[in-house]
């Protein structure tokens, strides 16, 4: 059985990660936390809205797919011919989700009692798809409601409008459930030829963290997998269009209800195709202390914007970063957008120019490493990111030894890289009639 | 709750709850003045946690707090009210990592208690009142959050819907009050206030981790000093039973593209009664699962919404359905939503229905333990409701229930106030 493990250890953490490898290439990774009620597994596979043209080798043919099919097929796992899912995970008293991200999809669980039923449970009904015209037509009808609930939702426009704005090829500019019309075209057998290239074990992993015992879970995902005898697959090869440097509009405006303007400002990273592992990872935090020492509520730019009433206790900046995209959002409710634009384009000028003191640079340094620790209590938190750090070729775990090497003298060559006007892009949410 | 949870009075009567455990991360502590919700008050209630963030004596503005929060290790701080019932709480709220994962020796327990006890207890004060220009800022700050409650259609729906439905009690008021109250509340007024609340108003202090006794009362002491009246005020309990003469029904129209339709109803059932848990177990069954009633028929037999469900509050005694739809099945909603509490009341109700909801209760009981947010606010709700319940009692209660009691529940539910926000015609759809 799965005799062979890796340990994955912490030190700054104090936890030891436990990684099996089972057939046909499989990860699995399970984490011990001594005293929790709860236990949580994630099953993931790397399958998400942008991934929507494909092949598998050897397959000559690329398969294009309309958008929302990643999302689409998430919900239609939870019904197979036994009915409902969600009901098998109810008799066991464990709650069952799943969720789809441009790069992912996600089923996962948690429960207090009967965790090996239910890890097969998880396990069963991933591995078993069941697609009708039927279940299908009727799904339409739910996504098409989750689709308009979202197009009344002017954090979530706000979002998609600045990616829309800032991309122009790349998939991720359009909604992750896709629009009423691309979920029309979707067919069961457009769902099972999906189903059947990303959903192979070699492309998917499973966390499990909580109060257990890592060789019997490792166990049970090896032999709930051996039964179904998988054959090893091709490779999947995605093919992404060439993004351009040029942005697609600089400023994009939608009219909803909402109380004030709703503002973000992007810039679109063109370097992360390029940087792969432990550099992503690397960019990414020092990403996080330039926005960090930039815009956080402990400098004087945030307490000047809120004294002057420009920005409120919501106002963010973030930066996100996957194997072929990358993107930074800063943003919140304004009174006065413009203003707002011309201040935050002021502050990264001067930032560009002025540089940044020893003192800020570990100040904002602490606070990434505390905030790190705390993030640990929460399992979830654990096990949804570490997938989904997995799948970007970068590991959770290393985020204290990375922060560690971080120079400051990187900090302004990335700022310099990743803030420029060039590439830069504004969504706006306005009251109607406003603008 | 956990292994153990002890109880101690400061000298100056406030409690200290703390609950040893070695599993977290983190060092976290909570401390809440409740008061009872009055529109009268609401505002004041609203506005004094954010003024207190904003500037205390030792980090007079929140650029130095900030920083301050940043060097000891990006702990977090958290000032706000918080609605529940007929109370409304003041929240202040202090997280830090544990001093095990960085290296430090049980400096962060004490630093992080002495920021909290200056937000809460050491005030920014010029001339006897708060700080003229912060008061201003902070209201204006509230008031731009009252409005964009407006912002989510799905918040604003359920608000809109049990605002109304209880108009007439202090229920009824907004979480951050009555917008045109901010204009009464003058510095030297709200400071009178707060100094009022701290002297009379309950007080409890909560700290979870991995920390010794001693030295949680200790540090607990040193910084909690403040004198207070020796009587406490004792705040009325949340009123429950009020009677329903005919449905209420609102609508509202918007330019949105999805329609919610919110139910109330009122349950005559508080946290206090015995009917408590089979009234979880009710409302469980019919709306708090996917594998719940409401789900299964308005979603997924009927692929009508994609939320639809059932929620509590508790403290009040209400509940409310709520579903986001197309307006031009609005109807055929209703209709299945009402077939669903008709088989609630007539006890059709499947075996299945009543032990898995059960399980789910039970597993979201247990799962509470596992977060320090979570196990405050389990206990905090102890205080609000009047009627302190251990988890093992809660787990019992909820295994006990059968057919009669959600039966008996089921006659005393009533609906109250129907309301509509429904897309305008001629918008987008």
């Amino acid at each position: 059985m799965t005799g062979n493990y890796r340990l994955i250890e912490n030190k700054e953490l104090q936890e030891t990660l436990f990684h099996y490898r089972v057939h046909p290439g499989m990860d699995v990774y399970v984490l011990p936390r001594p005293g929790y009620q709860k236990k949580y597994a994630i099953f993931s596979t790397r399958f998400g809205s942008i991934d929507n043209c494909f092949r598998v080798e050897p397959e000559q043919e690329f398969t294009t797919l309309p958008d929302g099919v990643a999302h689409f097929l998430e919900h239609k796992l939870f019904e197979d011919e036994r009915g409902n899912v969600f009901d098998r995970f109810a008799a066991l008293g464990a709650s069952a989700n799943a969720y789809t991200s441009f790069t992912q999809t996600s089923y996962l669980f948690s429960c207090t009692a009967n965790f090996e039923e239910s890890l097969q449970q998880l396990l069963d009904f991933v591995q078993e798809p069941y697609f009708t015209e039927q279940t299908v037509q009727k799904e339409q009808g739910i996504i098409g409601q989750e689709i308009k609930m979202y197009e009344d939702h002017p954090h979530w426009r706000v979002f998609f409008n600045l990616l829309e704005g800032l991309y122009r090829e790349h998939p991720v500019r359009r909604d992750i459930a896709g629009t009423a019309d691309s979920i029309a075209e979707i067919t069961p057998d457009l769902l099972y030829r999906c189903y059947n290239t990303f959903y192979h074990p070699s492309n998917m992993a499973v966390f499990v963290v909580g109060d257990l015992d890592p060789a019997r879970v490792g166990n049970l995902v090896e032999e709930n997998l051996a039964a179904r005898n998988y054959r090893p697959m091709g490779a999947i090869i995605r093919r992404h269009p060439s993004e351009p440097v040029a942005i697609t509009r600089q400023r994009t405006v939608q009219e909803l209800v909402v109380s004030e303007p709703i503002f973000l400002l992007g810039f679109k990273d063109m370097s992360v195709e390029n940087i792969h592992g432990r550099d992503l990872m690397h960019r990414e935090i020092l990403m996080e202390l330039v926005l960090d020492i930039l815009f956080a509520s402990s400098e004087e730019l945030y307490n000047d914007l809120y004294k002057e009433d420009l920005i409120d206790e919501n106002f963010d900046s973030e930066y996100s970063a996957d194997i072929n995209y990358g993107y930074i959002m800063i943003g919140g409710e304004t009174k006065d957008p413009d203003q707002l634009y011309q201040r935050i384009m002021e502050a990264i000028a001067k930032f560009l120019k002025g540089g940044v003191s020893k003192e800020q640079f570990e100040r904002h340094r602490r606070k990434i490493l505390g905030s790190y620790i705390r993030r640990f209590n929460s399992l979830e938190f654990i096990a949804n990111n570490f997938l989904a750090f997995r799948f970007k070729g970068t590991d959770l775990f290393q985020l204290p030894s990375i922060l560690h090497e971080v120079r400051l003298g990187e900090v302004l060559a990335l700022a310099e890289e990743n803030l420029d006007p060039d590439r830069h892009a504004v969504s706006l949410i306005v009251p109607p009639g406003a603008d | 709750m956990l292994e153990e949870c002890s109880y101690h009075y400061l000298p100056n009567g406030i409690r200290l709850i703390f609950m040893p455990t070695d599993k977290f991360k983190t060092i976290t502590m909570g401390l809440f003045i409740y008061q009872e919700l009055t529109p009268k008050l609401a505002a004041s209630n609203a506005l004094l946690p954010s003024v207190l963030e904003k500037g205390s004596r030792l980090y007079p503005d929140y650029l130095t707090l900030q920083r301050e929060l940043e060097n000891l290790y990006g702990a977090g701080i958290g000032a706000d009210i918080m609605k529940s019932g007929e109370k409304h709480i003041l929240t202040f709220t202090m997280e830090t990592a544990h001093d095990q994962f960085l290296g430090e020796n049980g400096r962060l327990l004490d630093e992080g208690m002495s920021i909290l006890g200056s937000v809460v207890a050491d005030p920014l004060v010029v001339d006897g009142a708060f700080r003229e220009d912060y008061v201003r800022q902070e209201k204006n700050q509230l008031i731009k959050d009252i409005r964009a409650m407006l912002n989510d259609k799905v918040i604003y729906s359920l608000e809109r819907c049990l605002s109304l439905m209880c108009e007439e009690e202090n229920y009824g008021v907004y979480r951050l009050g009555r917008i045109e109250d901010y204009d009464f509340i003058d510095p030297s007024g709200l400071y009178s206030y707060y100094r009022d609340l701290l002297a009379r108003n309950p007080i409890d202090l909560y700290v979870i981790g991995d920390i010794k006794h001693d030295k949680v009362i200790e540090a607990a002491e040193k910084v909690f000093n403040f004198p207070r009246h020796g009587e406490q005020m004792k705040l009325p309990a949340t009123e429950i039973m009020r009677r329903i003469d005919k449905v209420r029904y609102h609508q509202e129209e918007m330019l949105i593209n999805q329609a919610k339709l919110v139910l109330g109803y009122r349950t005559y059932t508080g946290f206090q009664d015995d009917l408590y848990c089979a009234l979880q177990v009710y409302s469980g069954i019919l709306g708090g699962f996917p594998h719940s009633k409401l789900f299964m028929n308005v979603r997924e037999n009927a692929g009508l919404a994609y939320y639809t469900h059932s929620r509590l509050e508790p403290h009040k005694g209400l509940m409310a359905i709520a579903s986001g739809i197309n307006y031009d099945q609005r109807e055929e909603a209703r209709e299945i939503i009402d077939r669903q509490l008709e088989d609630m009341a007539s006890g059709n109700i499947s075996d299945a229905e009543l032990d898995n909801t059960k399980r789910g209760l039970i597993n979201q009981l247990r799962s509470k333990q596992d977060s320090p947010s979570k196990l405050i606010s389990f206990h905090l709700d102890g205080s609000i409701g009047g009627r302190t319940y251990t988890l093992e009692e809660l787990t019992a209660g909820i295994e006990a229930v059968d057919r009669e009691d959600i039966k008996a529940v089921a006659e005393r539910i009533k609906l109250d106030t129907v309301y509509l926000l429904r897309p305008r015609k001629g918008g987008s759809n």
